[in-house]
């Protein structure tokens, strides 16, 4: 078991303070501030309102009428010192298989990915669903999961000229980081593939953390594994994952 | 049968709101709300309303609503010449309209935004325990997606038996909506990041609000603060927080703010000098104060405590 982290505090805004564990990322901090979340929200949910956390740090918002920062930040510590270290390979991270058909229309920017790694795209694909990678934080919009452990070979830069619209489920490169686009909207990462997976799910339950009732099929700290699929397997994917939730 | 209101011509941009959609900032999805909070929430105690009743948000005008019931109803924020049957009405006032009655907003005399509030509050359904409208998140309204008022929507409240009083906030609470904006600022914890000299082209400087701006941030336009050369890996960010990308040009993020971002931040705006912000047009000249974390959160907790919330 690794050594408990300790927590530095600054002053965010009028009532949020941030709480961060150093400037890099480990594998398995993530579930760490997982669960210290949860403890948080049990311990002091009557003086703290929401708590977010991302990478190596958790925003957590308070009322500044019933507490002061001096004591908040006290009793945040006790928490932060009362949850274990998680070892690595936490037998409680999901991993959730996500199938992937990559390249052709689905796929514009594989060639491109490609070709700036020096690779030929069957490389691309199979480099990019060789290893797990890790939920480092939830957010931008709803259910986009900011997913760590890229293989470095493939690091590509984002479009010069993001597209005025990324259709869901589209799966992404940028920098170091991949990501699947829950919802479509504007985006410059580089698309290679598309997935059939339901990041967000408004009308689930948020008290579940996992499973089909859950709002986000996977929760900060989890781990996430591309498989690739065949264009008809999608289509046919594509057509039960529509007639779920229509 | 159903009472309510009819939007005959929705206008530049209207849109249900509530306080906002908290606890699901961890999943990624943003609080939204009114943009000037204050006003909505004047315009819920002069009916005695519950703060969190939904309310209109009448974005620069141009909105048409048929009641279909009758009802006080309340009229704050920006003055945006309304008329209610051909008669001109200055905002900050409760009225009592009748079945068939039109209420109609032109274009801003001064402010940017109204707000328009109902006896008992407008009856949306919550999506994840509100109301808000956020299209980018596809939540919210009153469809629950995140639409916008459009024309023929019918938005129920209900019918009140008898007139009510007639209310109008006093001249001295009322905000300044027109003059030169000076907005708080509480340094933030990474303002030692940003050098003394960017500091003093912060404080110095006279910024514009671009039009580029909207409800997830407003993009000032001035003379270019050198940002920090940190690779900082994101985090969750909070209402007012002044982000600075890389051009300089700072942004100061909203109610519909994306939960994180990764710009280095000089630090938050106080929420009343957002919703101050939230009724000034494009182009408006803006400078930056700063203020103290206590001073901050004594203001924000007379203006919590005043509207009960």
């Amino acid at each position: 078991m690794s050594k408990q982290p300790l927590p530095e505090f600054s002053t965010a805004g009028i009532d949020a303070v941030l709480m961060t564990f150093g400037d890099t990322m480990s594998a398995t901090l993530p579930l760490y501030l997982a669960h210290l979340r949860q403890t948080i929200l049990q311990q002091l949910g009557g003086i703290v309102a929401e708590v977010v956390p991302a990478y190596t740090s958790l925003l957590v918002y308070y009322d500044a009428r019933t507490v002061r920062l001096y004591d908040l930040e006290q009793a945040l510590e006790k928490a932060a010192a009362s949850v274990a270290y998680p070892a690595l390979a936490s037998a409680e991270q999901i991993v959730l298989d996500v199938p992937v058909c990559y390249g052709g229309h689905f796929g514009p920017d594989l060639e491109r990915v490609a070709e700036h790694s020096g690779l030929t795209t069957t490389e691309v694909i199979q480099l990019h669903q060789q290893d797990d990678y890790l939920v480092a934080a939830l957010g931008f919009s709803p259910g986009f999961a900011y997913l760590s452990g890229l293989n470095e070979r493939l690091i590509t830069p984002r479009l010069d000229t993001p597209r005025k619209t990324v259709p869901a489920g589209s799966v992404g490169i940028a920098g170091a980081q991949t990501a699947v686009y829950p919802t479509s909207g504007p985006g410059g990462w580089n698309l290679i593939g598309r997935a059939v997976t339901t990041w967000f799910n408004a009308q689930g339950n948020p008290a579940m953390a996992h499973g089909p009732e859950a709002m986000t099929p996977v929760q900060v700290g989890d781990r996430v594994r591309f498989v690739a699929i065949s264009e008809a397997d999608y289509l046919a994917l594509y057509a039960t994952t529509q007639g779920e939730h229509s | 049968m159903t009472t309510g209101m009819l939007v005959i011509k929705p206008g530049i941009h209207a849109t249900v709101q509530d306080q906002g959609r908290f606890g699901y900032q961890h999943l990624g999805v943003t609080p939204g709300g009114p943009g000037d909070a204050m006003a909505a929430n004047w315009a819920n105690r002069l009916l005695d309303n519950a703060a969190n009743c939904a309310v209109l948000e009448i974005t620069a005008g141009g909105t048409e609503l048929e009641c279909q019931t009758q009802t006080m109803v309340a009229v704050t924020g920006g003055d945006l010449n309304l008329t209610i049957n051909g008669r001109p009405q200055v905002p900050w006032r409760s009225f009592w309209v009748k079945q068939g009655d039109t209420l109609k907003f032109g274009y801003p005399r001064y402010g940017f935004r109204a707000y328009v509030a109902v006896q008992g509050g407008f009856q949306v359904a919550h999506t994840l325990g509100s109301c808000a409208t956020v299209t980018r998140n596809g939540l919210g309204g009153l469809d629950g997606k995140g639409s916008s008022l459009k024309p023929a929507d019918f938005i129920p409240c209900k019918a009140m038996a008898q007139e009510g009083i007639q209310r109008q906030i006093p001249e001295s609470y009322l905000p300044d909506l027109d003059s030169a904006l000076t907005l708080h600022v509480i340094p933030g914890y990474q303002q030692h990041d940003f050098t003394k000299a960017a500091w003093q082209i912060f404080w110095d400087g006279e910024y514009e609000l671009s039009a580029a701006s909207d409800s997830m941030g407003a993009r000032m336009k001035g003379p270019a603060i050198a940002t920090p050369k940190v690779n900082l890996l994101s985090e969750a960010v909070c209402y007012g927080a002044i982000q600075v990308p890389g051009d300089g040009q700072p942004i100061i993020l909203l109610q519909q703010r994306q939960t994180l971002g990764g710009y280095p931040k000089l630090g938050s705006i106080l929420p009343l000098s957002g919703y101050a912000l939230a009724q000034r047009p494009p182009g408006t000249k803006v400078r930056f104060r700063p203020m103290g974390l206590a001073t901050a959160q004594q203001q924000m907790r007379r203006y919590l405590r005043f509207f009960g919330l």
